[in-house]
């Protein structure tokens, strides 16, 4: 088990730019989420750490040892970095059998038959795979190939796992299960993972931080809560979770942790971490409704949810916001909002 | 993606190396012959020189055996269009019954040497016919063999080269996808007008590739002109070299070479206009081609079918009888009874012969040889190619296709030239079996190249990057994963490595010596000198071995991988 560190690194393509000034830490045993839009560059950060591409700026460690650094141009191959990983499409070899295929790393490193057998054992029990060890690849449904691609990437006790959406070509309820099974082998390994997706229920549910992406930079890396109660910037509050950003003029700090803004002619307390905001991320659950209120908004759209219904409403001077109700409302109704304890950001935010 | 696969799929240094000799190696066996023609044709004893260029084309004789030569290949093409179209047609895109019988039938023409077909043929027609003197049917003595003519050699031509038309048509018609057809009758269109107007179009790339490849192969065929054109004293480009070789030795190797690159020029001319002509007319093709398309013929399936086995039977079985029937009689020119029936040809070329056998072995080892070696380069150089693409090897991806392009007397001149005396030493590969073999390695580079390149280009690369994290080193995962992933492609490659080089005429007709005949050389051999029951009985011999090894492949496709049987796919 290792940690990754990525300091300032970049990747150009040509003259495309994927990757740029990318720097993080990957815990020893985290698990952690690359989470972003298409094309935002996770796949590429991912290759980079597998070795298949070389960085064209900054640097990778693992452990505090360099595998690849674009200043002294050192690249260790992929196959000398001890890595499992999980492709989309599984890559799994279909000459092979299941149990084959899962004893490939070790036949590699030289292990002894009787380690082998007893290692593969160990990694198709832990994926619910006993059954199917004699089975070839085409055999088995999507979610058995996750599973013996998982298998396939753990068994060597690599320093780190590295995953590509690889639930994406599965339907939603294997999705929950395999996410479970995700989870349960983390815990039982301590493993440090990276999980490349766009889904971000999944990122959320599944990893202890999460880096969100765009444009090839790390815009936020953080814990599931903190990305949602306190985004660093527009992108990441739009991108994780419901709700709206809206422009405030900031009137003034109020206390530890806290700053006074004015909404719409109202003044409105927020949780900032810097001193004058000018932006506020009004979450759903930061929003209560009534007849009465300081603040009046037009009811829009109402859509059901499964216990409760999602308001989509327009405040005076055009603002869009997002509320629960417990009940249905009918479009074009007004209705009073108090407003509680939204998350208050400066639109330039400095990234980190 | 590719290209940063390539910039750094990782290798250690000594790997790298021996995938530059193996490229530097492809490079010797394939180009330098070719090469060594081009000078040869522009060379005089003091230098660069255009002037025996000029002087043999002016000749009359060259003249006519380039008219000769395009005419033959041009009317053989057409026919082998017609024939091999039809055929793939309605294989391809119909309800007819037992369409693996159809297509293992066809291929057999491909398989046979051309010198068997045209002595077939001879046996089919003509005044001392055996099959027509049983059957009362013969036409007086004295009276022409129509064979022997411009015609005939085209005709013969075409029902050789219908099988590569075939082939190459069916594949380019099983990546059609059935929606694009069904969209057609949806809207309303049905028979000739959904052929003519959907289905052809968008099969017209690999219509024109296979009729491009028939031309080409036509233009260097030696065996059909040299058994039909030689005793009428029509000559082609082909047979006007070995005549003049035959003739004179190596003392004409310049004329020579002039002829040869003559036809090097008119072939590629061919696949020039064939690639022009394609140009705007190839369509990318959306959707997956995952059923085969059955259109029912109806009432009309039984005549079809009637038809289409007529017509095996007249370019296959009739042929081959009367082959059978030549073999069997004591003397040319009998009548085959029950009274006059002899084996005595048979016994006398197959054991009394010592050529013969040695024969066998030659052409046995030669073609076994060849196909191991060309499958032991093909699949580290293929993979060099695709991953570590560079302005040389897409050079070569390019050129590649020369010498089998080329005739193969061209080859086996350019061969001649380059081998008849080693660089540097007083050594000569010239009447050793070995430069046959690399004649054979050179010619046949492409069959077994392309298949394993294609097979290639489809695996996923991540199946490599798979293994490449899991610690595997490169020459481990060309040998655990890549190889067995391209077998398939690999095998149906060799296959039809050995198939041709078993067979093959062309090449070793002017490479041969006392002791390396093969066993063209020998059946061309017994035909010249007027032994044409035993040329029979060794083509009868040769056919059935081959039919034989092609019926074991076909019995044994079941249990083989997806693809291994070249004839199926
Ligand atoms: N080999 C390459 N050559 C040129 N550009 C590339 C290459 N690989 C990736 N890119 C570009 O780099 C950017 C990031 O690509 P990447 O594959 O990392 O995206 P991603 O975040 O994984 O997207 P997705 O969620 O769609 O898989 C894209 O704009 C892509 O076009
Ligand atoms: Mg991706």
């Amino acid at each position: 088990m290792a940690e990754l560190t990525l300091t300032a690194l970049g990747k150009r393509f040509d003259s495309h730019v994927a990757l740029a000034d990318v720097s993080a830490t990957f815990h020893d045993g985290e698990f952690v989420a690359l989470l972003g839009p298409s094309g935002c560059g996770k796949t590429t950060l991912l290759r980079l750490l597998a070795g298949f591409e070389a960085p064209t700026e900054g640097e990778i460690a693992v452990d505090g040892a360099l595998v690849a650094s674009a200043r002294t141009g050192k690249l260790l191959p992929p196959e000398e970095r001890n890595m499992g990983i999980v492709f989309q499409s599984y890559a799994l070899w279909p000459h092979m059998s299941v149990a084959r295929n899962v004893a490939y790393p070790l036949e590699v490193r030289g292990f002894s038959r009787a380690e082998r057998r007893t290692r593969v054992a160990a990694a198709l029990e832990m994926t619910g795979l006993t059954d199917y060890a004699d089975r070839m690849p085409a055999a088995l449904s999507g979610g058995q190939r996750q599973r013996v691609a998982l298998a396939r990437s753990l068994v060597a006790d690599p320093s780190a796992v590295l995953l590509d959406e690889p639930l994406a070509n599965l339907d939603l309820s294997l999705r929950a299960t395999m996410q479970e099974a995700f989870a349960a082998f983390h815990e039982r390994t301590g493993a440090t993972m990276v999980y490349v997706t766009h889904d971000q229920t999944e990122a959320m549910a599944m990893a202890d931080r999460v880096a969100v992406m765009d444009g090839g930079r790390i815009r936020q890396f953080a814990t599931p809560e903190v990305l949602y109660s306190e985004p660093a910037d527009a992108f990441v509050a739009g991108f994780v979770g419901d709700g709206a950003v809206v422009p405030v003029e900031p009137c003034g700090p109020a206390g530890e942790g806290g700053a006074r803004v004015r909404l719409l002619g109202q003044e409105v307390s927020a949780r900032a971490r810097v001193a004058g905001p000018d932006r506020l991320c009004i979450r759903p659950e930061d929003i209560t409704l009534g007849e009465e209120g300081a603040l009046r908004a037009e009811v829009r759209q109402c859509t059901y949810l499964g216990g409760r219904f999602r308001l989509r409403l327009v405040a005076e001077g055009g603002l869009d916001l997002v509320a629960f109700s417990t009940a249905r409302v009918r479009q074009g109704v007004s209705l009073g909002l108090t407003i509680g304890q939204p998350w208050g950001f400066a639109a330039e935010a400095a990234h980190g | 993606m590719s290209q940063s696969l390539a910039r750094n799929w990782g290798g250690s240094r000594s790997d790298d190396w021996l995938l530059s000799a193996l490229m530097g190696l492809a490079i010797l066996l394939t180009l330098a012959p070719v090469a060594r023609l081009l000078i040869e044709g522009v060379s005089g004893p003091d230098g660069l020189t255009l002037a025996p260029l000029v002087e043999v084309l002016a000749r009359p004789t060259t003249q006519a055996a380039l008219w000769h030569s395009i005419f033959t290949a041009g009317v053989g093409t057409v026919l082998s269009m017609l024939l091999g179209g039809a055929f793939a047609f309605l294989v391809a895109l119909t309800d007819i019954r037992a369409k693996g019988a159809l297509v293992f039938c066809l291929m057999i023409p491909m398989m046979i040497p051309p010198q068997i077909t045209a002595l077939a043929w001879t046996q089919v027609m003509g005044p001392s016919s055996v099959l027509l003197k049983t059957i009362g049917l013969a036409p007086p003595l004295g009276s022409p063999q129509p064979l022997h003519s411009p015609l005939g050699i085209a005709v013969l031509l075409g029902i050789q080269h219908t099988s590569i038309v075939f082939l190459t048509l069916r594949a380019g018609l099983r990546a059609i996808p059935p929606e694009a057809v069904e969209a057609a009758r949806i809207a309303g269109a049905r028979g000739l007008r959904l052929w003519w107007q959907v289905v052809l179009p968008l099969s017209v790339p690999s219509l024109a590739a296979g009729t491009a490849m028939a031309f080409v192969t036509a233009l260097g065929n030696f065996g059909i002109p040299a058994m039909l054109g030689i005793p009428a004293g029509y000559s082609t480009l082909p047979t006007l070299i070995y005549q003049r070789l035959a003739g004179m030795g190596t003392s004409v190797l310049t004329e020579v070479a002039v002829l040869a690159l003559l036809i090097g020029v008119v072939a590629l001319a061919g696949v020039v206009l064939n690639r022009l002509f394609l140009r705007r007319r190839a369509y990318g093709l959306i959707g997956l081609a995952n059923r085969p398309l059955e259109i029912s013929l109806k009432q009309l399936r039984l005549p079809v079918e009637l038809v289409l086995w007529l017509v095996i039977l007249a370019i296959l079985v009739l042929p081959l009888l009367a082959l059978a029937a030549t073999s069997l009689v004591p003397a040319y020119g009998v009548p085959l009874s029950w009274q006059t029936m002899s084996f005595g040809g048979w016994y006398e070329a197959l054991f009394r012969q010592p050529v013969t056998a040695r024969a066998f072995r030659n052409s046995f080892l030669l073609a076994t040889g060849a196909a191991v070696v060309l499958m032991a380069i093909c699949l580290p150089l293929a993979w060099i190619m695709l991953r570590r693409p560079s302005r040389l090897s897409r050079t070569f991806d390019l050129l590649v296709d020369l010498p089998y392009a080329l005739p193969g007397v061209v080859l086996a001149i350019a061969c001649i030239l380059l081998f008849i005396n080693l660089p540097l030493t007083d050594l000569t590969l010239y009447g050793t079996i070995w430069i046959i073999f690399i004649a054979y390695i050179a010619r046949f580079f492409t069959v077994m190249l392309r298949p394993v390149q294609s097979a290639l280009a489809q695996l996923d690369p991540a199946m490599e990057e798979a293994a490449q994290s899991a610690g595997a080193s490169l020459g481990k995962r060309l040998r655990t994963i890549i190889l067995p992933l391209t077998a398939p492609a690999a095998a149906a490659g060799a296959i039809l490595v050995f198939l041709t080089a078993f067979n093959e005429l062309t090449v070793s007709a002017l490479l041969w010596s006392s002791g390396t005949e093969t066993l063209g050389v020998v059946i061309f051999n017994l035909e010249d000198s007027g032994e044409t029951v035993m040329a029979s009985a060794v083509s009868v011999a040769v056919v059935g071995v081959v039919i034989v090894l092609m019926g074991a492949i076909q019995l044994a496709s079941r249990r083989l991988p997806k693809g291994v049987v070249p004839w199926q796919n």
